[in-house]
C-alpha cells in the first residue's frame, strides 16, 4: 500500500513539473462552462423579441385601431434606417376599412424571412397579436349581433404542463452534464498519455519496473494518478459551472438552469467510476501505442465513443439500450435528477458497474501487456 | 337574489376585473345576473370577453401540486384551518386555500407577491391566469401567491344560488328585494357571516403568509382588493416590501358612493365619442338617444322574442331599466366592449336589442362573485357610513338609488355589525406604494386614489389617461409593478409610458371601427385632450 501511495505522489509531482500540457486538460474544465454561458448571454439576447418590438408598417392610417392595439403590446411602427428596426414589414391593404365594414376579412400582409432565427420569436409574436385582435373583434361582432362569443369555441383544451421550471431547461442541462462528463476523460487524457507512453519515450518506464515494484501496483498507482486529475477537472467544472450559470437570464426563456449543491455531490459520486474507467482506458491505449504521437492519435479515437454516448442521452436521441451502457447510463441518471424526476436507480447501478466493469477488464489487461518486454520498450 | 345596489356596484367592478385580462367567467350565463345586473358593486375585474369560458370552481385537493383553469404549469396548492370567529379559536373552522405559482428563477425565496381580487366576492385561484399574464415579469423571479378570501372560492364560499329563473326573461325591476336576500341568506343556515368580513380575511392572509414562511410580501392589490391591501398595510406594517393599489377604494371612502363614479363613468363615454370625430359623426345624438331609451324603459320592460344568445333557442326578453344600465355600466369595464357601447344605444334606440343582449349576456353570470360574502363585507363596512346627503345624493341617480335600496334590504337580513370608526381612518405609513388609477374608470376614479395618498409617504399615483378600471391589465403599469417590486422603490418610477394612445376605436356598425375612405378626412382619433399621468 506503502509503495502504491509512494508512486502516486511520484505521478502527482511528474505531472506538476510538466504544468503546459497538463494544465491543458484543466483549462478546459475552467474555459468550458465559461464559454456556453457567454454564447447563451449573447444567443438569449438575440433570439428573444425585444420589449420594444419596432417594424414598418406600411398604410398605417388605414388602420388605427389595429395599430394602436399592437402599439400597446409593444410593437410599433420605427424609423426607417433605425439601428433596432426589425426587418419585418406589416402592410395594410388600402381595401381595410372597405373590407372591415363589409364584413369581409381585412387584409394584413406579414413579409418576412422566415428562416431568419433572430426574427422568427418577433414575426411569431406580432403573429400572435394579429390574431387576439381578430379574435377580440369577432368576439366583439357576435356581441353586436347579440350573440355569446363561447358558442364559436367548442373546445375548452386545458394542458397540464408537467415540466417544472428546471425541467423545461432539460435541452441546456443535458449539454451541460455532457459537458462535465467531457471534463473527466480529457482533463487526465495529457497525464495519462504522458504517464504511459511518454515515461516509455523518455525510457523511465523500465527503470520503474526494476524497482521492486509489481507491475500491479504500477499499473493501480497510474490509474490512481491519472483517475484524480479527471476528478479534479470534474471539481473545477462544477464548480465554475455552479457560479458562471446563474448570470444567464434564462427566465426569459421560460425556465432556470440551476447548479445545486445536492447535484454537484451526486455528480462527483457518479463521476468516481467514470473517472476510473476514463483512466483505465487512456492508460490502456496509451501503452498500446508506440510513440507519445501515436497515443495522442489513437486516444483521440479511442475517446468518441464514450463521448458519442453521452451526447446521444442529452439530446435524448437516444434509444432505449443506451440507458443502461456505461456513461450514457449515468448521464440519464442525472438528468432525471436535475429535471426533479425519479431516477431509474436500477439503470444507474447496471451502468455503474458496467463501468466498473471495463475498467477492470482494462487493468487487468495492462497488467498483463506490461509483463511483455514488447511493450516495456515499445517496440 | 338582488341584494343591493351597492352590490350591484361592487360586483360590477368585480366583473370589470375580470374582463380586461382573464379568460374567465364573464360570458357564463346562468344564475346571479340579476345581482349582476344591479345589485353588485362590481370593484372587481372582468373577463375578456374575447376568449371568455366559463369556469367552473374545482375544488382543489389538499396536496402540493395542483393544475388551475388557464395555467399549464404545475402550482402549489394547499390551504390553512383557521377558526371561523377568531374571538372563539375552538369554533367552526374553515379553510382558507392558497395557490403559488413559482417563480420561474427564484432570485429571493423569503419575498412573493399576494395578488388580491376584487369584488368584494372574486376567487383569486379562479383568476390565476388573468393574474398570471398581468404579473408575468414579476413571477419571473419571485413567487406569485394566490389566495381564495373566506367567503370566495374555495374557501367556504357563500355563494347565492339565484334559482331556475331565465336571466333573459326574468323581470328584476319588480323582485321582493327582502325576499331574495333571505331566501340567499337561508343558503348558508350554519355560517355566522358576521365573520366574512376585511378584517378577518386580512389575518388570514397572514396566516397563510406564515405558513408558507415568507419573511415579506409584496402586495397587488385590484379593486376591492385595494382595502385588503390598505388594512394589510395597518395591520402588519413589518411583513410588506412594497404595495401596489389598482382602481383605488380609499379607507376613508364608502363603496355605496360608486353611484357618482359610475355616472361619470358614463358622461365620459357620451364625451368621448362626441370628441371623435368618426363616432360623432355617426352618432351624433348619442346622449339623448341614451335618455330615450330609459325613458321607454321607464315607462315598462320591453319584452321581446330573441334568440337566446347561447342556446340559439327562441325566448322571451324582458329588457328592464336595470338591466339596460347594468349592461352598458359593465360593458364600460373594458375599453374594448366599451368601444361597442355607442353602437348598442344607438341601435337599443332604433329598437334593435341585438347588440344590448349581446352586452347583456356577458354579464349574466356575475363575474364568479360570491354574493353572500359580498354582501358580509358591505354590510359590515360600508352600509353604516352612508349619510343622509349622500342617501339623497344616491338618489338622483337611478343607479345609485337602486343599488342603495337593493343593499339596505340584504343588510337588513345579514344583520352583520358596523365595523369600527377607525376602520374609515387613512392608511399612514411610508412602505413603498405604487397607486394607479384610470382617467375613465367606471368604478373608482382618480380622485379615490388621491384620498388614499393622504398619509402615505412614500408613495407615488399615476393616472392613465386612457385606462378603465385595472390599469395595470390594460398598460404598461405592469411593468411598473415588476420594477417597484424588483426595486423595492417608487423612487425612479415613471408613468410617462402610462401616456401612450392605447385607445380603442368605437365600433360604427356591427362590423368595424374603421370609418370609410369618404369620411377619412374628418376621422381622427387623436384629437381628445389627453390627461397627463401625474404623481
Amino acid at each position: 500500500m506503502n509503495k502504491i501511495i509512494a508512486m502516486v505522489r511520484k505521478e502527482l509531482i511528474d505531472a506538476a513539473r510538466d504544468k503546459r500540457s497538463v494544465m491543458a486538460g484543466l483549462y478546459y474544465a475552467i474555459g468550458t462552462p465559461l464559454i456556453m454561458c457567454g454564447l447563451f448571454m449573447v444567443l438569449i439576447g438575440q433570439l428573444t423579441s425585444p420589449d420594444d418590438l419596432k417594424i414598418s408598417i406600411t398604410n398605417p392610417d388605414k388602420a388605427p385601431d389595429l395599430v394602436r392595439f399592437l402599439s400597446n403590446k409593444g410593437i410599433t411602427q420605427g424609423e426607417a434606417g433605425a439601428k433596432d428596426l426589425k426587418a419585418i414589414e406589416l402592410i395594410i391593404s388600402p381595401d381595410y376599412a372597405k373590407q372591415m365594414n363589409q364584413g369581409k376579412g381585412a387584409e394584413i400582409t406579414i413579409v418576412a424571412d422566415n428562416s431568419e432565427e433572430k426574427l422568427q420569436n418577433s414575426i411569431r409574436r406580432l403573429e400572435k397579436q394579429l390574431q387576439a385582435y381578430s379574435a377580440e373583434m369577432g368576439s366583439l361582432r357576435l356581441i353586436a349581433r347579440g350573440i355569446d362569443p363561447r358558442v364559436v369555441q367548442p373546445l375548452k383544451v386545458n394542458v397540464h404542463d408537467q415540466a417544472t421550471t428546471d425541467s423545461k431547461g432539460g435541452m441546456i442541462l443535458g449539454i451541460a452534464i455532457f459537458t462535465m462528463i467531457y471534463s473527466v476523460f480529457i482533463s487526465g487524457m495529457n497525464l495519462a498519455i504522458d504517464t504511459s507512453a511518454g515515461e516509455r519515450e523518455r525510457n523511465s518506464l523500465a527503470l520503474l519496473l526494476s524497482h521492486p515494484l509489481t507491475t500491479r501496483q504500477l499499473v493501480l498507482s497510474k490509474i490512481i494518478a491519472v483517475g484524480l486529475f479527471a476528478l479534479l477537472g470534474l471539481v473545477l467544472i462544477l464548480l465554475v459551472s455552479k457560479v458562471a450559470y446563474t448570470f444567464v437570464p434564462w427566465q426569459e426563456l421560460g425556465f432556470s438552469v440551476s447548479i445545486t449543491s445536492e447535484f454537484m455531490a451526486l455528480m462527483l459520486l457518479v463521476g468516481i467510476p467514470v473517472a476510473l474507467m476514463a483512466a483505465c482506458l487512456q492508460l490502456f491505449v496509451s501503452f498500446m501505442a508506440k510513440t507519445f504521437k501515436e497515443a495522442q492519435s489513437y486516444l483521440t479515437m479511442v475517446l468518441f465513443v464514450p463521448l458519442a454516448l453521452s451526447m446521444a442521452a442529452s439530446y435524448n436521441i437516444a434509444p432505449d439500450i443506451l440507458q443502461w451502457l456505461p456513461v450514457s447510463g449515468q448521464q440519464q441518471a442525472l438528468m432525471d435528477f436535475i429535471k426533479g424526476k425519479d431516477m431509474n436507480m436500477l439503470q444507474l447501478l447496471v451502468s455503474t458497474l458496467g463501468t466498473l466493469a471495463i475498467a477492470l477488464v482494462l487493468a487487468f489487461g495492462m497488467e498483463k501487456s506490461l509483463k511483455s518486454e514488447k511493450v516495456v520498450f515499445g517496440l | 337574489m338582488r341584494y343591493s345596489m351597492t352590490h350591484r356596484k361592487s360586483h360590477n367592478a368585480s366583473a370589470r376585473f375580470a374582463i380586461k385580462r382573464s379568460e374567465n367567467r364573464w360570458l357564463k350565463g346562468t344564475q346571479g345576473h340579476k345581482l349582476l345586473g344591479l345589485s353588485a358593486l362590481m370593484l372587481a375585474i372582468c373577463s375578456s370577453v374575447t376568449w371568455a369560458s366559463d369556469n367552473a370552481v374545482n375544488p382543489i385537493p389538499p396536496t402540493n401540486t395542483c393544475y388551475v383553469e388557464g395555467v399549464s404549469d404545475r402550482l402549489n396548492c394547499g390551504f390553512v384551518t383557521v377558526p371561523e370567529n377568531p374571538n372563539k379559536p375552538d369554533g367552526e373552522q374553515i379553510q382558507v386555500h392558497y395557490v403559488v405559482l413559482p417563480a420561474v428563477k427564484n432570485v429571493n425565496h423569503e419575498e412573493a407577491l399576494l395578488a388580491i381580487a376584487g369584488g368584494p366576492g372574486q376567487s383569486a385561484i379562479d383568476n390565476a391566469a388573468s393574474f398570471d399574464s398581468m404579473l408575468n415579469k414579476v413571477r419571473q423571479q419571485r413567487d406569485i401567491l394566490l389566495i381564495d378570501q373566506r367567503g370566495t372560492g374555495r374557501s367556504n364560499v357563500l355563494n347565492c344560488d339565484a334559482g331556475p329563473q331565465s336571466p333573459l326573461s326574468f323581470d328584476d325591476d319588480n323582485v321582493d328585494t327582502l325576499a331574495e336576500a333571505q331566501k340567499c341568506r337561508d343558503q348558508f343556515p350554519d355560517t355566522d357571516v358576521t365573520q366574512y368580513g376585511s378584517l378577518n380575511a386580512v389575518k388570514d392572509f397572514e396566516a397563510v403568509r406564515a405558513h408558507l414562511g415568507y419573511k415579506k410580501l409584496h402586495l397587488y392589490g385590484i379593486s376591492y382588493g385595494t382595502r385588503m391591501a390598505q388594512l394589510y398595510m395597518r395591520l402588519y406594517p413589518e411583513h410588506l416590501a412594497t404595495v401596489t393599489l389598482d382602481g383605488i377604494v380609499p379607507m376613508q371612502q364608502s363603496v355605496l358612493e360608486i353611484g357618482s363614479a359610475i355616472e361619470r363613468g358614463f358622461d365620459l363615454l357620451f364625451k368621448d365619442c362626441q370628441e371623435t370625430a368618426a363616432c360623432h359623426a355617426e352618432f351624433p345624438e348619442l346622449k339623448a338617444e341614451f335618455d330615450q331609451v330609459v325613458a321607454r324603459l321607464t315607462e315598462g320592460p320591453v319584452m321581446e322574442q330573441v334568440h337566446d344568445p347561447v342556446t340559439g333557442e327562441k325566448s322571451l326578453l324582458t329588457l328592464t331599466r336595470a338591466k339596460f344600465y347594468g349592461a352598458i355600466r359593465m360593458a364600460l369595464y373594458q375599453t374594448n366592449v366599451r368601444a361597442l357601447v355607442p353602437h348598442a344605444i344607438h341601435q337599443a334606440a332604433k329598437e334593435n336589442y341585438q347588440p344590448l343582449l349581446g352586452l347583456y349576456a356577458l354579464t349574466t353570470d356575475g363575474a364568479g362573485m360570491a354574493m353572500g360574502m359580498h354582501a358580509s363585507v358591505v354590510c359590515g363596512e360600508d352600509i353604516h357610513r352612508i349619510t343622509p346627503a349622500m342617501r339623497e345624493q344616491a338618489k338622483t341617480s337611478y343607479v345609485g338609488k337602486t343599488m342603495l335600496e337593493s343593499l339596505e334590504a340584504s343588510c337588513s337580513v345579514w344583520k352583520v355589525p358596523p365595523v369600527d370608526a377607525s376602520f374609515s381612518e387613512p392608511i399612514k405609513s411610508d412602505i413603498p406604494t405604487l397607486l394607479l388609477s384610470g382617467e375613465i374608470d367606471p368604478a373608482t376614479p382618480p380622485s379615490w386614489g388621491e384620498l388614499a395618498m393622504e398619509k402615505l409617504t412614500n408613495a407615488k399615483h399615476f393616472v392613465a389617461p386612457y385606462a378603465t378600471h385595472g390599469v395595470a391589465y390594460q398598460s404598461c403599469a405592469n411593468n411598473l409593478v415588476a420594477e417597484l417590486v424588483r426595486t423595492g422603490s417608487v423612487k425612479d418610477l415613471d408613468g410617462e409610458c402610462l401616456k401612450k394612445d392605447v385607445r380603442r376605436s368605437f365600433y360604427l356598425n356591427a362590423s368595424s371601427v374603421e370609418p370609410l375612405a369618404t369620411e377619412d378626412a374628418t376621422h381622427s382619433s387623436k384629437d381628445k385632450p389627453s390627461t397627463g399621468a401625474k404623481e
